[in-house]
């Protein structure tokens, strides 16, 4: 079973419903917290954790999902289909 | 001569950035992407990452980007070609194999090379660099057989590697000209709790020394240091640098020091050419000087303001960059500019004995840098630290204590 956490968003804008982290897969490299840097923190363990999922637009959510070199970020819509990686 | 558009000489993470941008800013116009690797956007971060390396990972999650994506965005991908010329009247770049491709708009990210070993026999199989997915492959089917390996160098790499191999389960030396691990970059303090660690699960690291031959027949049999230490060795991996290859666009009359110069636009001084990723050296607004650095979180940023910069919308490059590791049981990163030699004042976080530390680089009034051992935690508030300026010089005692929380000094 993967390590994964997941995080609900709200925002009224947004087609994306939830934030996904694969902590099997983060590697820390942290290049989300360079896009969303209000989204998300690195914990102790090195691993990124959401802490603000409704802080920023989905185009800039998108952008840091994309931005992993692991694909640690999964995007689901509200529906809960997976729109991130495709 | 075929023409496009938009012309992006390198195909990774800065390139296929600043294709993606452009198109969302230009629907229409051609981009292409040239680059001398055959395959389409890979995880260059991942070739080093235990969980990748062994297998625990599928092998397909290295890529990044598929065919479908660049058909989708209209990206045409020019693999296996290499530019070894650039005409900036014309227009045009010139290709190993004889072709020409003319541009509107050229951006270079071809990014660095792996500085080499000289000593003889270097140039045997299983002598190993870490660049390429093609890297990557040939160290994987190497450690399947061997059962010693050799590192060389005290950096990421070195770092990363001598904790693959040993993970792999092949006995380790990291051979280093240093004194200590991750010199001049980390204090002996810092360098020891990471020596510690990969002394703890069985790596022998020996100091100040250096490979002088590699011997063996077709394969690597062992190595001599230059003080006279044989190890016997089936692998040998280097991490001991990067190289910037930039004569081509020296000659082409592009400004280059290390790297090609860029503003913070990521403009060079040629009429339409813009340049990004680790092969850059960029105008740091935040540190006020020139700057290279080589890591994916930053690549991945310049090639966004490059791409918006050839559509038009500038926008300057301002952000702290980061790189972190993990492997030992220990977490590394350096946040901002750690470069070592420079004139600045230090304050130190935790401690050896706590396995727990960071050091705090100041110039002035404000923090410019840290590096942290087991500490990243503190990584995303110290990059704002830095980022908003702070004016820290009455928070010395704060900053040196390691159970206050630097969340209390952001505004």
């Amino acid at each position: 079973m993967a390590d994964q956490k997941e995080y609900l968003r709200n925002r009224a804008d947004s087609q994306i419903g939830k934030i996904v982290i694969d902590r099997d897969l983060c590697i820390g490299a942290a290049s989300c917290l360079a896009v969303a840097g209000a989204t998300y923190e690195l914990d102790g363990e090195n691993k990124v954790v959401v802490t603000n999922a409704d802080s920023v637009d989905d185009a800039t959510l998108t952008m840091s999902a994309e931005s992993c070199p692991t694909k640690a970020i999964l995007l689901f819509d509200k529906s809960g289909k997976q729109v991130f990686p495709k | 001569m075929v023409n496009f558009k938009y012309l992006i000489i390198g195909g990774g993470v800065a390139g296929v950035t600043a294709a993606e941008t452009i198109r969302q800013s230009d629907t229409v116009g051609t981009i292409a992407i040239v680059s001398d690797e055959p395959y389409l956007l890979y995880s260059r971060v991942m070739l080093s990452k235990p969980n990748f390396f062994l297998g625990k990972v599928p092998f397909d999650q290295v890529w990044l980007k598929g065919e479908g994506w660049y058909k989708e965005k209209n990206i045409i991908f020019l693999g296996g070609k290499t530019v070894n010329n650039l005409d900036t009247i014309q227009k045009k770049v010139g290709l190993t194999d004889g072709d020409f491709i003319s541009y509107q708009k050229l951006l270079i990210a071809t990014g660095t090379s792996t500085r080499k070993a000289n000593v003889p026999g270097a140039d045997k199989k299983s002598v190993h660099y870490l660049r390429s997915l093609e890297d990557g492959k040939g160290i994987m089917e190497n450690i399947k057989t061997a059962k010693n390996a050799v590192t060389v160098g005290g950096g990421f790499i070195g770092f990363e590697m001598a904790d693959l191999m040993q993970l792999a389960g092949l006995q380790t030396t990291v051979v280093l000209r240093e004194p200590f691990f991750w010199d001049p970059t980390l204090d002996s303090a810092s360098g020891s709790i990471i020596e510690k660690a990969m002394e703890k699960v069985g790596v022998k690291i020996l100091h100040t020394n250096e490979i002088v031959e590699i011997v063996g027949g077709e394969n690597v049999e062992g190595v001599v240091l230059k003080d006279g230490t044989k190890i016997a060795c089936e692998v040998i991996i280097f991490g001991i640098g990067t190289e910037s290859h930039i004569d081509w666009v020296k000659t082409a009359g592009l400004k280059t020091n290390r790297g090609i110069v860029a503003d913070e636009f990521m403009k060079t001084n040629a009429e339409d050419v813009w340049t990004a990723g680790d092969i850059t050296e960029y105008k740091d607004l935040l540190l006020e000087e020139n700057v290279q650095m080589g890591n994916w979180v930053s690549a991945h940023e310049q090639g966004r303001i490059a791409g918006l910069g050839m559509v038009d919308k500038k926008e300057a490059f301002k952000f702290v960059s980061f790189y972190t590791t993990q492997g030992f049981g220990l977490s590394v990163a350096f946040v901002g500019d750690v470069t070592p030699g420079k004139d600045r004042m230090i304050i130190s976080r935790g401690s050896i004995e706590t396995d727990s530390l960071a050091r705090i680089y100041i110039v002035g009034s404000e923090l410019v840098g840290a590096t942290l051992i087991n500490r990243t935690q503190e990584m995303g508030t110290i990059s704002k630290l830095i980022g908003q300026n702070i004016d820290v010089s009455a928070k010395h005692s704060e900053l040196a204590d390691a159970n206050f929380d630097l969340n209390k000094l952001l505004t």
